[in-house]
């Protein structure tokens, strides 16, 4: 356990004694404080505005502020994960410590979790923003900011283990960075392709980094998409690992192959929990006991386009709601194609044999078309609506705070790093 | 104390070490000798399990060290601080506390301790790279080039450091003069293959066997 701390020590020694992890923080203030103070500005203009009903500060406020960890996630710790591989790789380092008396699992968990206290370090900006919209008077609520937290966390182990992983594969930390950057720019690629296309795309583009984040930032926490984000980690911290020294290409190959049937198992896995305050992704308390007592399947063919809008408005208010509730197969027969077909629009509800069709993507109508096919009598509502939570203030002190007293602390704590190396 | 039998390795095809079987006695200086490519770091990796081998067995009896030739670790950290990690490691390990003060004041001067890694000379980074061998408490230390970028007077004390620390040391060698200066026994390597194994003295003139067995 000692020689963990001293691992430990070491690997937050180099992470402090980089300057890769002091840019990215002292970059990640200004940045989370410009969303802030954009976002708290659109808030107050829509508060008071003429539809100040059903505001949420999830959407308004919490999602906007971490935008910037997103883009830090992507262009900026990559880098720092690369550095904790590659720079020991270069200076001969990585061949001492791997005859140290330690696993190379323990080498591996050790950067890792030095990575994780430089993100939780990074968050420090987002805390500020959120206990400056406290002060200004402003709601949040607990459970959903903590989902949309554990998403972003998991998105950065998950990023942070595969840009290890790239840094163990190949040499030179350029051709790591290429790796992780053309990874990013894939998965971007898949996003674009795979929407409204359904099959095996369409199943592997909602586990995409950015899909993955979406359904955390509208509140919901799915097994599927967490357990789907552990194995990948999971499978680079392994291909690290075997990787530092000594890789076998067949160790990794068997690996990718394990993980490949554990993704496919996971994504059967249709646990989820609604934990936005405004329960945007459940229906009515009654609605959902009514569609639950639906036994058979229900099988959803949709005639639009990936780009159709009302096609995005289907699977937000909609099909999201109805895969948390009752057995759905969703299909697309356009597979993504464009174009002049005579049921252009349509959507078809097929259950127990009898079917409907209808143009409508709201709610009221397609719960209707479904009651009507389950010859279920459409349950009386009760529920009061999300009143929503209006703020009009100005963002006070937020540009003092992230545009000067940010960088200014960076700059301290790193010039006090670097000076308490040379004195010890 | 260490037994090396017909170890192999082969890289693309080419046979890098071929057959190589040798013994280090304890508490002896042995000294591996040969031209450049003759296989000397790729035996001691080998040996060190940092790389691969074809076939062959490695008996590494109670444990060893090896210290590559140009390694400059962690080059933002000061010496000081490189010297801790490396006595902490093998403190925790062995419950005994490592007086790295000794040893980087023999091989170190003080003023040393707060610089760079970065900032050292290529003698200061050898002279680093054999305090933390020194560090460690393996009973045999394999060592590549341990002179190379010391000046004479550097080279001699750092001779004395290492014939009085009691340890068994396999030493790559390229400078023959040096290697019979402080070898008790000396292995030629060529070709990946071993050629001669002797004392200095059974070897005699150690230049002229060198050009006569390569």
């Amino acid at each position: 356990m000692r020689s963990l701390s001293v691992l430990l020590r070491k690997d937050l020694g180099e992470l402090f004694a980089s300057r890769a992890f002091w840019l990215t923080l002292l970059v990640i203030g200004p940045l989370v404080g410009q969303s802030f103070i954009q976002a708290v500005s659109t808030y107050a203009e829509v508060s008071g505005g003429a539809l100040p009903q059903g505001l949420s500060p999830l959407d308004g406020i919490v999602v906007p502020s971490l935008g910037a960890y997103e883009l830090a996630m992507m262009l900026l710790f990559p880098f720092v994960a690369i550095r904790m591989i590659s720079a020991e790789r270069t200076t001969g380092a990585l061949k001492l410590i791997l005859q140290w008396p330690v696993s190379r699992a323990a080498h591996v968990m050790s950067k890792l979790t030095s990575l994780l206290i430089a993100w939780l370090l990074s968050l420090a900006a987002f805390a500020i923003a959120m206990l400056m919209w406290r002060a200004y008077g402003g709601h949040l609520d607990a459970a959903e900011v903590t989902n949309v937290l554990l998403g972003y966390t998991l998105r950065f182990v998950m990023t942070s283990a595969m840009a290890m992983a790239a840094a163990a594969l190949v040499p030179g930390a350029a051709n790591a960075a290429v790796v992780v950057l053309a990874f990013t720019i894939g998965t971007w690629a898949l996003d674009f392709i795979a929407a409204g296309r359904g099959g095996l795309l369409e199943t592997l583009a909602a586990y995409t980094p950015a899909a993955a984040l979406r359904s955390f930032e509208r509140g919901l926490l799915r097994a599927d998409v967490v357990l789907v984000m552990l194995i990948i980690t999971v499978v680079a911290l392994f291909i690290t690992a075997r990787f530092l020294n000594l890789g076998s290409i067949v160790a990794a190959v068997i690996a990718l192959l394990l993980a490949a049937g554990a993704i496919s198992i996971a994504s059967h896995v249709r646990a989820s929990v609604d934990l936005s305050e405004d329960r945007r992704n459940s229906f009515a308390v009654a609605d959902e006991n009514a569609l639950r007592s639906i036994t058979e399947p229900l099988t959803i063919t949709i005639w639009l386009s990936a780009e159709d809008p009302r096609m995005n408005d289907f699977e937000r208010n909609v099909l999201v709601k109805l895969r948390r509730t009752m057995k759905v197969e969703v299909r697309h027969p356009l597979e993504g194609r464009t174009g002049l077909f005579s049921r252009y629009g349509e959507i078809e509800y097929r259950l127990g044999g009898r079917t409907a069709v209808s143009k409508s993507t709201t709610e009221e109508i397609v719960l209707e078309t479904i009651y009507g096919l389950a010859r279920v009598p459409a349950p009386p509502h009760s529920e009061a609506a999300y009143a929503g939570y209006p703020l009009a203030k100005r963002p006070a002190g937020a540009a003092l705070v992230f545009y000067a007293l940010w960088p200014m602390g960076v700059l301290a704590f790193w010039w006090a790093s670097r000076r308490s190396r040379r004195t010890g | 104390m260490i037994t090396i039998a017909n170890l192999t390795a082969i890289r693309g095809g080419r046979r890098i070490l071929d057959d190589v079987s040798f013994d280090v006695r304890a508490g002896e200086i042995l000294g591996v000798i040969g031209p450049n490519g003759a296989g000397k770091t790729t035996l001691f990796e080998c040996i060190a399990g940092l790389q691969p081998i074809t076939s062959g067995t490695i008996d590494r009896g109670d444990g060893l060290f090896y210290m590559p030739d140009g390694v400059k670790p962690w080059p933002d950290q000061t010496v000081r601080w490189t010297l801790e990690i490396f006595a902490k490691m093998y403190g925790t390990q062995t419950g005994v506390s490592v007086p790295h003060g000794v040893v980087a004041q023999t091989l170190l001067s003080v003023s040393f301790e707060n610089q760079r890694v970065s900032s050292l000379s290529k003698g200061e980074t050898k002279r680093l790279d054999i305090a933390l061998a020194l560090l460690t408490p393996h009973p045999v230390l394999f060592l590549d080039e341990p002179f190379d970028g010391l000046d004479l007077r550097q080279m001699l004390a750092t001779m004395d450091l290492l014939r009085s620390v009691k340890r068994t040391l396999v030493l790559s060698i390229h400078q023959l003069r040096d290697a019979a200066r402080i070898c008790d026994r000396l292995l030629l390597l060529n070709h990946g293959r071993v050629i001669a194994t002797g004392t200095p003295a059974e070897l005699g003139d150690i230049e002229e066997a060198f050009l006569a067995l390569t």
